[in-house]
C-alpha cells in the first residue's frame, strides 16, 4: 500500500519513514546544534550551490525540523513544506514570497485578528494592500481581484466569527485566475480537510495550536501542495527560482531567500514537540469535534446564552457548506454571545477549570473575550469584520469529559 | 555506459531512467531533487519515463542547503 493511499490515521504515524533507522528508534532525534560540519571546504561549498544535499544552519534547516516539515507535508498531500517560528511567521513569509510593495491580497475579512493586522498593519506599510472581502460571499473575491493580486487568503473557519467560505469555489475562482489560494487550516488540520483537494495551493498551518494539542510549543508551517504554476508571469519573484529549480520554485524562494532572511526558523525542540503532537491528532481532534457538539448542543438552548456560533448547529448559516468541507465534523471553536461585554467577563471568572487564556487547540478547554485580547488592536469596525462583539466569548473545547465542561460552564453562565 | 553526474563521469549499467539514476546514485533526498539533463530540465513527471543516453550530463539541483542560486533583485 503507497503513502498516498493509506488512511490519514495511519498516516499520522507512518507517513514517513523513522528518521533514524540505524538505531530502531522511533522518535526523531533532536539535532540541537545551530550548524553542521563538512569535512572540506569544496563538500560545503557544494550544499550552498546546490549540488549536493545537506544541512548547514539551523535558521535555514535541521534535520528534526525536515522531518516535521515532512509530516505535515504527507498529512497535507503537498509538494513539500517549510515550517517557521509561528504561524503568524508562515504567513508571513508565505505572502512576502509572492507578493511586494505595489502588489495585492484579497483576504476573507473575518480571519484571526492577529493576521488581520499583518495584512492591513504590517504589510500595509510594506506597500501591499490587503483587500478585504466577505469571507463567504464568492462574487466578493472575484470583484476583488486585480492584476497585481498575487493571493487569496482563507481560514477555513473564521475566527472568532466561526463562519465557512466555501473553499471549493473559491479555489475554482483562484484557478480560473491564475492566482495561488492559500489556505489556513489551523482549527480544522487535516483530519476534517485537506484544503489541496478543494483547490488550495498553499496550506498555512499554526503548529503551536491542534498540531502540538497540549499547548507546549510555538510554531507554524506552510505547505506547497504543487498546484500553482509558478512560471505564470503574475508571479515575477519566483521566475529566477523557476528557472533553477521548476516546481518547487515557492519551497526555494522560501528556503534559500525569503524565510532565510527573515529568520522566523522553527527550533528543532520545538518540532520534535510538534511532532510527537501529531501522532495523536487523529484521536484527539476526534474527541475535540464531538464535546464541542455537546456544548454547542447545551448552550444552543440555554437561556442566559444569546446566541451560539459554531458551525455544527443546524441553524449556522454556513452549517451546509461546512458539513460538506469537513465530512461530518466542525472543529472545536465555538462563540457565545453573552449580551455585553461585562457579562462575558462575569462568566469568563465564574469559571473553574476553563482556563482563560490567548490559545486555542490545547487539551484542556480555554475561554476568551477576543474584543479585549487578541483582537483589542483592530478599530471598532474591523472588530465586527471579524466577528469580535464585545458581547461574544470565544471557546476552546478540549479533551476533558464533556459532562464536566459543561457543569463548568453551565455553573458560571449562573452568575449572569 | 559513461555519463557525467554533476561533472563526474559516472558508469551505469545500460537502460536507467532518470527515477533508476536516483537510486543508483543513491541520491539524498530525491524527492527533493532537481534533475537537468543535457541542460535542460525534467519534468519530476517524467523522471521514470525518461531513459538515459550514452555522454548524458547530468546536474542534480538542490534548494535545501544555504543558497538561493539566484543573482541579484529579482525585479
Amino acid at each position: 500500500m503507497s503513502e498516498r493511499s493509506l488512511n490519514i490515521e495511519t498516516l499520522l504515524l507512518h507517513g514517513v519513514p523513522p528518521p533514524d533507522e540505524g538505531t530502531g528508534a522511533t522518535i526523531p532525534p533532536i539535532f540541537q546544534s545551530t550548524a553542521f560540519a563538512y569535512p572540506s571546504a569544496e563538500a560545503l561549498e557544494a550544499v550552498f550551490a546546490g549540488r549536493e544535499a545537506g544541512y548547514v544552519y539551523t535558521r535555514i534547516n535541521n534535520p528534526t525540523v525536515d522531518h516535521f516539515e515532512r509530516r505535515v507535508n504527507v498529512l497535507e498531500d503537498g509538494l513539500g513544506a517549510v515550517a517557521c517560528a509561528s504561524g503568524m511567521a508562515a504567513i508571513t513569509a508565505a505572502a512576502l514570497a509572492l507578493a511586494g510593495a505595489g502588489d495585492e491580497i484579497v483576504s476573507a475579512n473575518s480571519i484571526f485578528g492577529g493576521t488581520y493586522s499583518l495584512f492591513h498593519d504590517t504589510l500595509g506599510r510594506c506597500g501591499i494592500t490587503t483587500r478585504f472581502v466577505e469571507a463567504t460571499d464568492v462574487d466578493a473575491y472575484r470583484q476583488a481581484l486585480g492584476d497585481r493580486t498575487k493571493l487569496i487568503f482563507v481560514e477555513t473557519i473564521g475566527n472568532p466569527k466561526l463562519d465557512v467560505p466555501d473553499i471549493a469555489a473559491i479555489g475554482r475562482l483562484a484557478r480560473e485566475r491564475g492566482i495561488a489560494l492559500v489556505v489556513d487550516n489551523t482549527v480544522t488540520t487535516p483530519l476534517l480537510v485537506r484544503p489541496r483537494e478543494l483547490g488550495a495551493d498553499i496550506v498555512i498551518h499554526s503548529a503551536s495550536k491542534y498540531i502540538s494539542g497540549q499547548g507546549h510549543a510555538i510554531g507554524g508551517v506552510i505547505v506547497d501542495c504543487g498546484t500553482c504554476d509558478w512560471s505564470n508571469a503574475r508571479y515575477e519573484y519566483l521566475r529566477p527560482f523557476h528557472q533553477r529549480v521548476q516546481q518547487f520554485a515557492l519551497l526555494a524562494a522560501l528556503r534559500n531567500q525569503v524565510s532565510k532572511n527573515l529568520g522566523g526558523c522553527l527550533a528543532p525542540f520545538n518540532a520534535f514537540l510538534l511532532t510527537l503532537g501529531l501522532e495523536t491528532l487523529g484521536v484527539r481532534m476526534e474527541r475535540h469535534c464531538s464535546n464541542a457538539v455537546a456544548v454547542a448542543e447545551f448552550l444552543g438552548t440555554h437561556g442566559k446564552v444569546e446566541q451560539v456560533r459554531y458551525p455544527g448547529l443546524a441553524a449556522h448559516p454556513d452549517h451546509g457548506v461546512a458539513s460538506r468541507q469537513f465530512h461530518g465534523r466542525y472543529g472545536a471553536l465555538l462563540a457565545l454571545r453573552l449580551g455585553s461585554r461585562e457579562c462575558c467577563f462575569r462568566f469568563i471568572n465564574r469559571l473553574q477549570r476553563v482556563r482563560n487564556l490567548a490559545n486555542m487547540g490545547d487539551a484542556r478547554t480555554l475561554v476568551i473575550h477576543p474584543a479585549s485580547t487578541f483582537c483589542r488592536d483592530l478599530s471598532a469596525e474591523q472588530r465586527e469584520a471579524v466577528g469580535a462583539g464585545e458581547d461574544l466569548v470565544r471557546l476552546s473545547v478540549g479533551l476533558e469529559h464533556p459532562d464536566d465542561i459543561l457543569a463548568d460552564i453551565e455553573q458560571a453562565l449562573k452568575a449572569l | 555506459m559513461k555519463i557525467k553526474v554533476n561533472g563526474q563521469a559516472v558508469e551505469i549499467p545500460d537502460h536507467l531512467s532518470v527515477a533508476d539514476l536516483l537510486t543508483h546514485q543513491k541520491v539524498k533526498m530525491p524527492d527533493m531533487v532537481t534533475v537537468q539533463r543535457n541542460a535542460e530540465i525534467l519534468d519530476r513527471k517524467n523522471f521514470a519515463a525518461t531513459k538515459l543516453a550514452e555522454h548524458d550530463e547530468i546536474e542534480f539541483l538542490y534548494f535545501m542547503g544555504g543558497g538561493a542560486g539566484v543573482a541579484g533583485r529579482s525585479r
